[in-house]
């Protein structure tokens, strides 16, 4: 076991909504220093990469995201749009993926050819300093995906659960199987978990079946504020940004802070960094914690990488569930989304292959996240899907090595 | 805590607040799962209210329906193990 290992006490999860991993981060590979690419291991844009719209025309990817007003309506991101923006409209058993429908998809929403263009925007990286700055100066995963190729609610499920029970939608379901969430496995084994969603107004995402039920795990993101300061965190924390706009208490306006369309991506990246510099400006609990910041899906936004095939949790949704008029067996992994791990265990730099190198590649997904907790905490004791009892676990990137102090950077101006 | 690299981070432009938005799919989601967890929340408690509390005798009874009403009004509560 590494230092790093042996001294982490805490994991903190943070989900953002809806961006993919090449508009958020696919910048990166672009920028050049000294006439070479400064980020050569991170698998994002070369700046060729094109889906052809409802015309025919060949869209490329262009540096053009804006913070907010360009992805409205909100792009589709359930299952048989996902599917679209796979197989670019291919039915059939011998469909290959190619990523190629992401535009015509857009166009079902927009009706409007060139604003079907606005899914291949991403990001230039002086735009977004925080996302990129973790990412360059921490771990950045190549390879994590969304569980499903669909949208919030199943996939969220899987960071909770290892598993969305069969779903592939956003319909109320009750859990009937004997897998219990990440956090019930924690407390009933003495050890301690939360959730923090941001405030009343905003609430949380995992409600009929952990709000309702176990209104015990649950605080509000003042309270994470406050367990960082007292020193106070539980074990596993996982966050929730706010996910509307709504009036503070005292009148003041409270933005949605979770960069789902068409909420400002400015606001998420303020969130995160409050979120970062409440760990870091607590020295034992910088130490000790790793923090992964993550996105539940790609919100119908491009990606050039194909998802890979992946273990079957046991379900199958039937085709009158999925849309696509066949079932899902949960064998392959949604589109490909930004994650970030942080600790000061972790070297500057560190870049996790994905599928651009077969060799070396570690593949990462949401049951990740309950596999990560329950091997680091309960050594693996816990009934779960074979899914998450397979997903890659993260916390090999902590090395021997903690890094100093002026070392690690931290985040200004968010008063 | 020794001197670090400083990120400033840009504030989010003034114009950008907007309760006004019509809602996603996912927000009017999160309204329709709520709503299922307060019918099952009030299911429960018509069940509790449907007790005939002159029904109790033994100090059992009591503890089990105190046990519930307590459930209602105070959910953060915990149980505690037995001897």
């Amino acid at each position: 076991m590494s230092k790093g290992l042996d001294s982490l006490q805490h994991i903190v999860v943070l989900m953002m909504e809806n961006r993919s991993f090449d508009h958020m981060l696919g910048g990166l590979s672009l920028v050049s220093e000294n006439g070479k690419k400064k980020y050569p291991k991170i698998n994002g844009l070369t700046g060729t990469e094109s889906n052809p719209d409802t015309k025919g025309a060949i869209v490329k990817v262009q540096p053009n995201a804006q913070f907010q007003s360009q992805l409205d309506p909100d792009p589709d991101h359930h299952f048989p749009g996902v599917d679209l923006q796979i197989f670019g409209g291919q039915q059939g058993d011998g469909r290959v993926a190619n990523m190629q429908g992401f535009v015509k998809d857009y166009f079902t929403q927009t009706n409007d050819v060139a604003r079907s263009h606005n899914i291949m925007s991403y990001f230039t990286p002086d735009k977004l300093p925080v996302l990129t700055t973790l990412a360059t100066e921490f771990a950045v995963f190549n390879g994590w995906f969304s569980s499903i190729p669909g949208p919030t609610i199943c996939n969220r499920a899987f960071a909770h659960y290892g598993t969305s029970f069969g779903q592939v939608g956003m319909d109320i379901f009750y859990i009937l199987d004997p897998i219990p969430s990440v956090y019930e496995r924690m407390i009933q084994a003495g050890h301690t978990a939360k959730i923090y969603y941001y405030d009343q107004q905003s609430s949380t995402m995992e409600i009929v079946n952990l709000l309702k039920s176990q209104p015990q795990i649950f605080a509000t993101y003042d309270q994470f504020i406050g367990d960082c300061k007292a020193g106070t965190l539980p074990e596993y924390s996982f966050i929730e940004p706010c996910y509307n706009d709504h009036p503070g208490v005292d009148g003041g306006q409270i933005l949605a802070s979770d960069q789902h369309p068409d909420h400002n991506v400015r606001e998420g990246e303020r969130f995160i960094a409050n979120t970062f510099n409440a760990i870091r400006t607590n020295q034992d609990l910088w130490n000790s914690t790793a923090l992964l910041v993550v996105y539940d899906e790609h919100g119908g936004i491009y990606d050039h990488v194909v998802p890979p095939a992946c273990t079957s949790d046991g379900y199958s949704a039937k085709a009158s569930d999925t849309g696509t008029g066949v079932p899902f067996n949960f064998d392959r992994l949604g589109i490909r989304v930004p994650a970030i791990l942080v600790s000061p265990w972790i070297p500057r730099g560190t870049v996790v292959p994905g599928t651009e190198d077969p060799a070396n590649a570690q593949i990462f997904e949401h049951a990740s996240i309950p596999g990560t907790v329950t091997n680091f905490f309960l050594r693996g004791d816990a009934k779960r899907t074979v899914r998450e009892q397979r997903a890659r676990n993260f916390l090999h990137l902590l090395t021997d090595t903690v890094r100093s102090d002026d070392d690690c950077v931290v985040f200004g101006n968010l008063s | 805590m020794a001197p670090s690299q400083v990120i400033s981070v840009p504030k989010t432009d003034p114009g950008a607040y907007n309760p006004n938005r019509p809602a996603g799919k996912l927000l009017l989601a999160q309204t329709a799962h709520l709503r299922e967890a307060l019918i099952k929340h009030l299911h429960e408690m018509a069940g509790v209210l449907a007790i005939n509390i002159r029904s109790l005798k033994t100090e059992g009874d009591v503890s089990a329906y105190v046990e519930k009403v307590t459930k209602v009004l105070h959910p953060h509560g915990v149980k505690p193990s037995g001897k």
